[in-house]
């Protein structure tokens, strides 16, 4: 029988690096933000923990669906420990100040607004899209609806020496959802603004992608008539100036649209990266020319971008992580264009000190702008933590296919690493139909235990005979009442499944054969050689 | 710690409105409490939407009617200008089922807000009185409490509105006899 998957299927190690530091930030204590600090005060630039939070999450969601579909267990633990990170006052509490509306730009208005606690009742889409586009992601992707549950989304804080009686506004994935709806309904469309009267394209892509998850746990059409809405609320002002790039926001007040006159990167990655969910072949058309304007071809055969300066406003220095490098890689990545992408890593991975700590990879913070010899070094935490991992790990067109349909039919009956111990990186896990197999590659952490290294495949309840081959040499093999294994192996029914553990190479491929109709006899003729020579876990 | 709920209004059309139809008769929303409505907004200087819409839902309640499900057509003017009860009322001739609610600037606010519309008006040269006012193209489904059992979008064919509107009537229908 040939596996499904080649090995060119299976993770790098730069990318299985990237996914540890992911789980390594998941990790951090409550409040502890270490490496995630940028140069931004007060959680109100691009460089926000919410947004280093919720781009982590999408680059689980991709990499989930695209390279290690049948392992759940590898990713549904620290999404919901970056959505807990999400609910945390420290990622929201920055409303309470922003919602006053005191932008410069907004100072003929800013006696109308008044500070509000409640992080996702008015505007702050940049905060409320993606509560509400996470918490739904999480039930599409593992079939799990705690955040369906009333109260089950809640933004509380107290302190004992400010604040008064405290604060508390409970939601849920479907009552954060409607809100949001609404909000666009009454906005005619435009998109709901993020601080106070600025609609930016950007943060409300997300909210889009909310609406569809929604849409494909309900079984509504929201996600379409939303965009449908989009598009005609745009149209008299374009998406897209007149030099070709995405505008950056729409004054709600005046209708007046800020363009990108001085072409910042940031603005057409993040978008094109985003709008790619929904309106493909439109941000395809923009790509080739907004990108020859921001790449810079470099002497050492790199690629890097050209940001934008900011200039001083009012005698002050903008402090904004807006992460251009880091966007940028990120949109060639959904792009799927892969000589711009190798470029921008290749020339992270030279001029942006690479670092591993605790098994992850990541590219360290760096204020300075260039070295001596002219090249880029700047890498805000987002640009190192987040999205340079986004960009290894995402696959052409990545966001747009979890955007579309993340999961066929009968996915969630298909059997899968369910559970995984510290002591393991997932390599490959891909269930094939045709052959009814499950296939995985494990790798072991030499900086953990053994006794951590371990993995529960579940979903396997109902099913008949199979067999488990390591090497493609058959080890053990079981059905609804029996469990027969041989040395390198040990099998240990619980609750979720099959609990196992091994022993022999650091990196071993498995495959779990299931007996159905076409391979019944097959699978018996196998599960006949298993040899059993340890001391087996048979349960009869 | 006091709760303070997410004080989310999720569902549209629960709100009050204070209004004057089209025969220049004062109403509220307890007006129409008693039989399920249908709920459009829009102005009578409107090109294509509203007069697509108008039909479109006209033919739908007639449809319903005919099965046995009267449902009342209310259409709420965002034009308070322009749109007199006059106006309204001449311009639902060809759409009976409808009635036409219009008022003041902030009568309309209000009854914007009520169901969460957006409506804005917006300068055209090529419009009558250099106008024009974009707004949210749904119609909203209330029953007879005047709670919004759901919202169809623009898009949506008569024969997809039918579809949606019948198993909800039924089921109000099967509750109200209980």
């Amino acid at each position: 029988m040939r596996a499904a998957i080649g090995l060119a299927d299976t993770l790098t190690p730069q990318q299985v690096g990237h996914l540890r530091h992911v789980e390594n930030l998941s990790l951090q204590p409550a409040n502890d933000w270490s490496l995630m600090k940028g140069i931004g005060t007060g959680q109100d630039d691009f460089g926000a923990y919410r947004f280093q939070l919720a781009y982590m999450a999408y680059a689980l969601a991709i990499t989930h669906v695209h390279r290690l579909p049948a392992a759940p267990g590898v990713f549904k633990p620290i999404f919901e420990r970056l959505i807990a990170k999400l609910l945390l006052p420290e990622s929201w509490l920055y409303w309470r100040d922003v919602s006053r509306g005191g932008s410069i730009f907004n100072a003929h208005l800013s006696d109308q607004y008044r500070e509000e606690w409640n992080p996702v009742l008015r505007d702050n889409i940049m905060y409320s899209a993606y509560v509400q586009s996470l918490t739904l992601l999480y039930n599409v992707l593992f079939d799990d609806d705690r955040y369906a549950q009333p109260g089950a989304i809640s933004f509380e804080h107290w302190s004992y020496f400010w604040g008064g009686d405290g604060h508390r506004f409970e939601y849920d994935q479907n009552t954060l959802n409607e809100h949001l709806y609404w909000k666009m309904v009454e906005s005619g469309y435009l998109g709901v603004a993020c601080e106070p009267n600025c609609i930016f394209q950007i943060c409300n892509q997300p909210a889009i992608l909310g609406f569809r998850m929604h849409d494909l746990l309900t079984g509504g059409d929201r996600a379409s008539e939303v965009t449908r809405g989009y598009e005609q609320a745009w149209q008299q002002f374009g998406r897209i100036g007149d030099n070709g790039h995405y505008h950056v926001m729409l004054a709600e007040d005046t209708h007046a649209v800020r363009p990108n006159v001085a072409r910042a990167p940031w603005v057409d990655a993040w978008c094109g990266a985003l709008m790619n969910m929904w309106n493909g072949d439109f941000v395809r058309a923009h790509y080739p020319q907004q990108l020859a304007d921001l790449l810079l071809h470099q002497p050492d055969g790199t690629l890097s971008v050209r940001s934008a300066p900011r200039p001083p406003v009012q005698g002050h220095v903008v402090l904004n992580d807006d992460s251009d490098f880091g966007w940028v890689a990120a949109w060639a990545s959904e792009m799927g264009d892969e000589e711009t992408l190798r470029g921008l890593l290749q020339h992270a991975d030279r001029h942006m000190a690479p670092r591993w700590r605790d098994g992850g990879l990541y590219y360290p913070r760096n204020d300075q702008a260039e070295d001596a010899d002219g090249y880029r070094t700047l890498v805000e935490p987002m640009t190192g933590n987040v999205l340079l991992a986004y960009a290894r790990l995402n696959v052409r067109d990545g966001l747009r296919g979890v955007y579309e349909a993340p999961w066929g039919e009968d996915h969630f009956d298909e059997p899968a690493i369910v559970a995984v111990g510290s002591g393991v990186d997932v390599l490959q896990a891909r269930f094939d139909r045709a052959t009814q197999s499950l296939r995985f590659t494990v790798q072991t952490r030499p900086d953990r235990p053994s006794t951590e290294a371990w993995i529960v495949l579940g979903r396997i309840v109902g099913r008949a005979g199979w067999c488990l081959l390591l090497d493609d040499v058959p080890v053990a093999s079981g059905d609804t009442s029996t469990l027969t294994c041989s040395g390198p192996v040990s099998l240990q029914p619980i609750d979720r499944g099959l609990e196992l553990h091994w022993s022999g190479r650091r990196v071993q491929t498995m495959r779990m054969i299931f007996e159905h109709d076409a391979t019944a006899a097959h699978t018996h003729e196998i599960a006949g050689r298993v040899k059993v020579t340890g001391s087996p876990l048979s349960r009869g | 710690m006091p709760f303070e709920s997410g004080t989310v209004n999720t569902m549209a059309g629960c709100g009050e409105f204070s209004l004057i139809d089209h025969f220049n008769r004062a109403v509220t929303e307890q007006v129409f409490r008693g039989s399920p409505t249908l709920v459009l907004f829009g102005f009578t200087h409107c090109r294509v939407v509203c007069p697509r819409a108008l039909a479109r839902y006209a033919g739908v309640l007639g449809q319903l009617a005919d099965e046995g499900w009267p449902v009342r057509g209310l259409y709420i003017s965002v034009d308070p200008a322009r749109d007199t009860p006059e106006v309204m009322r001449d311009y639902l001739q060809p759409y009976p089922a409808f009635l036409g609610l219009t008022g003041t600037t902030a009568q309309i606010d209000q009854a914007k807000a009520a169901f969460r519309v957006f409506a804005r008006r917006a300068s055209d040269p090529d419009e009558p009185d250099g106008y024009r006012v974009p707004h949210t193209a749904i119609a909203y489904f209330l029953d007879a409490q005047g709670h919004c059992l759901s919202h169809f979008a623009d898009a949506l064919a008569a024969e997809e509105v039918l579809d949606r509107m019948r198993p909800l009537l039924t089921t109000q229908s099967g509750q109200s006899g209980a």
